[in-house]
C-alpha cells in the first residue's frame, strides 16, 4: 500500500510538474506575432496579401468541424497554389470534431510546429468564447472586403457561415406528422416518432436545447402552447416553457440513428411513413432523387412551423494565435468569404441547401432561402447565452433523457 | 579503520554488483523496459489524474468555477461526479451498465467459446480445421461492424429506426427492441466479440491437458459428466478466470458497440458518458470515469495474478510427447459440426456480405436496387466528388499509411514484445520482472483517446508532432500488451534447458536468441506481431488527435465518410476488414503463425 502511495504521488507530481510547464509557455504579444500581423493585414487587398503570403514558407493546415474544408482548401490551392509554392502534398483541410480542434490547438500553442494549423473553423461558440477570453489561441480576423456586408455582431468571432437543422417529414401514407405548432411533438402520439442526434453526443443540438430555455424563446413557447391548446400553459415545476418543451420533447425523441445523413436518408424512405427529424437541411443533397419527393421540410409549408420551424448554428473562422502561415490564413478567410470559396457549402449556383454565408453578397442556393428568412423562423444560436448557461441545462437534459 | 577507508569496499562492492546484474541480457533488458515504459505510461496517467483535480479553461464555464484561474487545483469534478445529485445520472446509473453489460458479455464469451474450445479440442467433431480458422474472425474484425450487423439484420418495422432489416426481409420476423436494441444486445456483442479470447485461453489448456488423467478416471468407470466436472473443469478453471478477467475489462472500456446499440433511448455506460464530457472539454469529469476503468482493470489484473499464480510453471515444449483420446459423439459429431459451422459463418461472414450489400445499394438499406458505382465509378460526381473506391486517390493514401503504421507498430512491439518474454521468464518472480510485466500491460488498460492526448503533448515537446513517427511510437506502445503476453507465453513454454546447453558452449545471447529460441517458438512470437497489427489497423481514437491534418488512416477517413456517405464508408470498412483478413491469412500460410497462438501461446 505504501508503494502504492508512492507511485500516485511521483505520477501526481510529474503531471503537475509536465501541467505546469504547459500554461506556463501560452503565446506572447510582439510586433511579429500573428495578432500584429492581422492588424496589418485587416486593411490590406487581396493582391497585398498574397505578396505577404508567398513569403512565408512550410505547410498551410486549416482544421474545421465541416468535412466541406478539405474542398474548400484544394479549391484554394488551385488558385493560388503556384503562387504561394502550395500543392496537395503541404496544404490540408482536415474535418475534426471541436474537442479535437480545441485539444490539438492547445498542444500547438505551447509547442508549436511548422505543421501546426493556421487557420480552423468551430461551431462551438460558448466554448470558442471561453477559450478566446481565457487563453492566447485564437485570433480573429475580419476581412476588410466584407465591412457592412456582414452583420455587427457576426464580426467577432468572426461567423463564416449559418448552418440550419429544419423539422423535415416524410409526407407517405395516412399518419403524416405536419406540424404547425412544434407543440405536436411532445404529444403520446409522436413517441418515439422524432428522429433526433442524440444531444449529449451532438454539441449543436444541446446548444439548440439551451437556447429554448432562454427567456426569449420560453416566451414564445408559452405564447405557442396557448395558441395549440387554446390555454395557459400549466409549467408545474419546470422553471419555463422552454424548459418544459424540452423536457417533453426529449422524452418522444428517437435516437437510434446517430448521423444526420442517415436521418435523412432514412427519412426519405417508404418505411418512414409517420415519422419526423430535425436534421440538417444540407443532407438533402445526398438523397437519391426517386425518393427526395417523400420529405416535406416544415419551413417551407405554409405558416411554417410555430414558434420555429428548427434552428441555425454559426460556423466561425479564426486564425491560430500560432500560425505558421498567418498572411495565406488571411488570405484563404478572404477567399472563404466569396462566393467561389463558398461553393463547397453551396450559395448561388449551386443546388447545395442548407448552408448560408454570412456575407449579405452571397445568396442562397437554388431552390433555397436567403439567410434573412432563416433568422426569422429558427432558433439562434446566442454564444453568451449558452456559455453561461450550458451547464446546468446539460444537467437537465441529461436527466430528461435518463428518465425515458 | 577510517570512515573513508570503509565505505571505498561498499562503493566497489555495489559497483561489482552493479556491473554483474548488467552482465545479463535480461537484467538489461528490463531496466530499460521499466525506463522507457515507466515514463511512456505513467506520464499519461498523471496527467489524467492532474486533470481530475485541475481547472480546464472549458471549466470555466462552470458557475462554481468561473473566475478560478486555469490550471488551479480543485476538487469540483470529484464532488460533482461521486457526491452530487447528478452522480446517479452520470456516474452510477452507467457505471452499474457498464458492470452488468462486462458481467454478461463475458458470460456468454465463455459458455460459447469455452463449449467451441471443448468440442475441437476433446472430441471428435467434424469440420475442426475449418472452425477453428474461422471461429477467431469476429476478434479480427472491429466490435462495431458486429455491431452494425446486429443492428441490421434484426431490426424490424415496430422498433428501433421503424425499417426493415435482414431478417424481416426475407422471412417476416420480428424480435423484441429488448434483443436489438441496450444491455443485453450490447453484451451479445461483446460476448460474440470476445468469444475467441476464450476459445483461444481454453483450448490452448485442453489442447495441452494430460490425458492420462481422463484415462484413469474412465478406467475407474467415472461417467463423462463426472469426469468432466472433477477433471476438466477444475484444470481449465485458471484459464476460465482469465477469459472473465480480460473479456469483464475489455467490455468495461468498449464505446462503439453501446454507441451502435443504445436504441431509441440511448445507452449510457461509462465510455459514452466519457466522451459526452470530453466533447464538451470538461476533460477532469471525463478522467475519472476513465480512472475508475483502470482501477478496475487494475484490480481485475491483480486478482488474475493472484488466480493463476499457483500455477508455478506450465512448460510444455520440452521434447516429452503428449497424447489425447477424443470424446466419441457418434452421430452428433455432424449435428454439433453444422450447428456450429452455421453460427461461425453468420458471425464471420455475414457481416462481411452485409457491408458488401450495403455499399452497392442506391439508397441505404434499400437492396431493391443495386450498384457498383460506389467501387468503379471513376467519375462519380456527388458526395463531394469522392470517387469509386477504387479510384479515390484519398483511399490508396490511407492505405499505404495504414499499413506502414501498423507493420512498423507489429515491428517495433513484437520485437520488445519478445524481449520483454524473455527477459520476464528469464528473471521470473523478481520485482524487477514483475513491474516490467505490469508495466507493459498498463497501456491496455488506458483509454485510447487520453493516451492520444498525452502523446500530442509529448509530441508537441520533442519536435515530433504530426509525424509518422509519433504514431507508431503510440501504436507501439498501446499495444505492447498484446505483444509482451505473447513473448512471454512463448518463453514460459521452452524449457530452460534448451538456452542452458547454448550458454555452456559460450554461444553469445543475440545468436542464442536468433538461432535456437526464436526458431523454436517462431510461430507463437510471429503471432505476437499479428496482434497488434490486427489492432492497430483497425484503431481511430488513439490516432485522431495525432494524424489530424497531416497523415490520413483508413479509420480516420472511414470516421469522415461516415458522416455523409454510408455506401462508400461501408465499402472502406470491407477493405479495411478483408485487409485484415488477408494479412492474418498470409502470415498463417507462410508462417503457421496466427493470432490465437499469441494469445493462448
Amino acid at each position: 500500500m505504501k508503494k502504492l502511495s508512492l507511485i500516485l504521488l511521483m505520477v501526481l507530481i510529474a503531471g503537475f510538474v509536465f501541467a505546469g510547464g504547459e500554461s506556463e509557455a501560452a503565446g506572447t504579444y510582439d510586433e511579429n506575432s500573428v495578432a500584429a500581423k492581422i492588424v496589418k493585414g485587416q486593411s490590406l487587398s487581396d493582391s497585398e496579401l498574397l505578396a505577404l503570403a508567398k513569403q512565408e514558407s512550410g505547410d498551410f493546415i486549416a482544421y474545421g468541424n465541416s468535412s466541406r474544408i478539405k474542398n474548400a482548401v484544394t479549391n484554394f490551392v488551385k488558385k493560388y497554389g503556384a503562387e504561394l509554392g502550395l500543392t496537395d502534398a503541404n496544404a490540408a483541410g482536415t474535418k475534426m470534431n471541436d474537442t479535437e480542434i480545441f485539444t490539438t490547438l492547445f498542444q500547438e500553442s505551447v509547442g508549436g510546429s511548422a505543421k501546426s494549423a493556421s487557420m480552423v473553423m468551430i461551431q462551438d461558440g460558448a466554448q470558442l468564447q471561453i477559450y478566446r477570453n481565457n487563453s492566447n489561441m485564437f485570433e480573429n480576423y475580419i476581412p476588410g472586403a466584407v465591412s457592412g456586408k456582414v452583420a455587427q455582431n457576426d464580426l467577432v468571432p468572426l461567423v463564416h457561415q449559418y448552418i440550419n437543422k429544419l423539422f423535415i417529414w416524410n409526407n407517405l401514407g395516412n399518419d403524416v406528422p405536419e406540424v404547425k405548432n412544434v407543440w405536436k411533438l411532445t404529444e403520446p402520439s409522436m413517441k418515439d416518432r422524432v428522429f433526433f442526434k442524440n444531444p449529449t453526443t451532438e454539441q449543436v443540438n444541446m446548444n439548440f436545447l439551451i437556447m429554448c430555455t432562454s427567456d426569449e424563446w420560453a416566451g414564445k413557447l408559452a405564447a405557442a402552447y396557448k395558441d395549440y391548446y387554446g390555454k395557459d400553459i400549466d409549467l408545474g415545476s419546470y422553471k419555463n416553457a422552454g424548459y418544459k418543451w424540452v423536457a417533453e420533447f426529449l422524452a418522444n425523441c428517437n435516437f437510434s440513428i446517430s448521423s444526420d445523413t442517415t436521418i435523412c436518408q432514412t427519412m426519405a424512405k417508404a418505411d418512414s411513413a409517420g415519422n419526423i427529424g430535425l436534421f440538417v437541411l444540407s443532407k438533402f443533397r445526398d438523397v437519391d432523387a426517386s425518393i427526395k419527393g417523400n420529405l416535406t421540410v416544415g419551413a417551407f409549408t405554409e405558416d411554417s412551423v410555430k414558434p420555429f420551424a428548427g434552428f441555425m448554428y454559426p460556423l466561425y473562422a479564426q486564425i491560430t494565435a500560432k500560425a505558421p502561415r498567418p498572411y495565406t490564413a488571411m488570405l484563404f478567410i478572404n477567399y472563404l468569404m466569396t462566393e467561389e470559396g463558398f461553393a463547397p457549402w453551396g450559395g448561388p449556383g449551386t443546388k447545395i441547401m442548407g448552408a448560408y454565408s454570412s456575407s449579405s453578397d452571397i445568396g442562397a442556393s437554388e431552390g433555397d432561402q436567403p439567410i434573412t428568412f432563416w433568422k426569422n423562423c429558427l432558433v439562434a444560436e446566442d454564444a453568451n447565452f449558452i456559455m453561461v448557461n450550458k451547464a446546468s441545462v446539460l444537467d437537465f437534459v441529461n436527466a430528461a433523457i435518463s428518465k425515458k | 579503520m577510517d570512515k573513508a577507508s570503509a565505505k571505498a569496499p561498499s562503493l566497489k562492492k555495489k559497483l561489482f554488483r552493479m556491473r554483474d546484474f548488467f552482465s545479463s541480457p535480461a537484467n538489461i533488458i528490463l531496466t530499460v523496459t521499466v525506463l522507457v515504459l515507466g515514463f511512456f505510461t505513467l506520464y499519461p496517467l498523471g496527467l489524467l489524474i492532474v486533470d481530475t483535480v485541475t481547472v480546464n479553461i472549458s471549466d470555466l464555464l462552470y458557475p462554481e468555477l468561473m473566475g478560478k484561474k486555469v490550471g488551479s487545483f480543485t476538487t469540483f469534478h470529484w464532488k460533482r461526479m461521486l457526491l452530487s445529485e447528478m452522480s446517479t445520472t452520470y456516474f452510477w446509473i452507467p457505471l452499474k451498465n457498464a458492470v452488468l453489460m462486462s458481467l454478461l458479455a463475458s458470460i456468454i464469451a465463455i459458455v460459447y467459446g469455452g463449449t467451441v474450445a471443448f468440442l475441437i479440442t476433446r472430441t471428435d467433431i467434424r469440420a475442426k480445421k475449418f472452425v477453428s480458422s474461422v471461429f477467431i474472425f469476429p476478434y479480427i474484425m472491429p466490435s462495431w461492424t458486429i455491431a452494425t450487423f446486429w443492428k441490421n439484420f434484426f431490426q424490424n418495422p415496430e422498433i428501433g429506426n421503424f425499417q426493415s432489416g435482414m431478417l424481416y426481409y426475407l422471412t417476416g420476423a420480428k424480435v423484441s427492441e429488448s434483443f436489438v436494441y441496450g444491455l443485453v444486445p450490447c453484451a451479445i456483442v461483446l460476448g460474440l466479440h470476445y468469444a475467441p479470447f476464450a476459445y483461444i485461453l481454453i483450448g490452448g489448456i485442453l489442447r495441452n491437458m494430460d490425458a492420462n488423467l481422463e484415462e484413469a478416471a474412465t478406467i475407474l468407470k467415472a461417467t463423462r459428466a463426472r469426469i468432466i466436472k472433477k477433471i476438466t473443469l477444475p484444470i481449465v478453471l485458471p484459464a476460465l478466470l482469465s477469459t472473465f478477467l480480460l473479456v469483464f475489462s475489455s467490455s468495461m472500456s468498449a464505446y462503439a458497440v453501446p454507441q451502435f446499440l443504445g436504441g431509441t433511448k440511448g445507452f449510457s455506460v461509462l465510455t459514452t458518458t466519457l466522451r459526452q464530457f470530453i466533447n464538451s472539454g470538461w476533460f477532469g469529469q471525463g478522467y475519472i470515469m476513465a480512472i475508475f476503468m483502470i482501477i478496475f482493470g487494475l484490480v481485475i489484473l491483480s486478482f488474475n495474478q493472484y488466480v493463476t499464480s499457483s500455477r508455478r510453471s506450465f512448460t510444455t515444449v520440452t521434447g516429452k510427447s503428449g497424447q489425447i483420446s477424443y470424446i466419441k459423439l457418434g452421430i452428433w459429431k455432424t449435428i454439433l459440426a453444422v450447428i456450429i459451422v452455421i453460427l461461425c459463418l453468420f458471425f464471420s461472414f455475414m457481416p462481411l456480405v452485409s457491408f458488401a450489400l450495403e455499399s452497392c445499394t442506391i439508397v441505404p438499406g434499400d437492396f431493391s436496387r443495386l450498384t457498383l458505382k460506389f467501387w468503379i465509378d471513376p467519375g462519380y460526381p456527388q458526395n463531394n466528388g469522392i470517387h469509386g473506391l477504387f479510384y479515390e486517390p484519398l483511399v490508396w493514401s490511407s492505405f499505404k499509411n495504414s499499413l506502414v503504421l501498423s507493420f512498423a507498430c507489429a515491428f517495433f512491439a513484437g520485437t520488445f514484445g519478445i524481449l520483454i518474454g524473455y527477459a520476464v521468464a528469464k528473471r521470473r518472480g523478481s520485482r524487477l520482472a514483475k513491474l516490467a510485466d505490469n508495466l507493459a500491460f498498463l497501456p491496455y488498460l488506458m483509454p485510447s483517446l487520453a493516451l492520444g492526448a498525452a502523446f500530442l503533448a509529448i509530441g508537441m515537446k520533442t519536435g515530433l508532432s504530426k509525424t509518422m513517427t509519433l504514431l507508431i511510437l503510440v501504436g507501439a506502445i498501446k499495444y505492447l500488451p498484446f505483444a509482451s503476453r505473447s513473448g512471454i507465453n512463448a518463453m514460459l513454454q521452452l524449457s530452460g534447458e534448451i538456452e542452458e546447453a547454448a550458454v555452456i558452449v559460450n554461444v553469445p545471447w543475440w545468436k542464442r536468441m536468433l538461432r535456437i529460441i526464436f526458431p523454436i517458438q517462431k510461430s507463437t512470437f510471429i503471432s505476437g506481431y499479428l496482434l497488434p497489427f490486427t489492432s492497430c489497423m483497425r484503431e481511430l481514437s488513439l490516432f485522431t488527435l495525432l494524424s489530424s491534418g497531416s497523415i490520413y488512416l483508413m479509420t480516420t477517413l472511414l470516421e469522415y465518410w461516415q458522416v455523409w456517405c454510408d455506401q462508400s464508408a461501408n465499402a472502406l470498412n470491407l477493405l479495411i476488414v478483408v485487409t485484415v483478413l488477408a494479412v492474418n491469412l498470409l502470415i498463417n500460410k507462410l508462417t503457421g503463425a496466427s493470432i490465437d497462438k499469441g494469445v493462448g501461446g
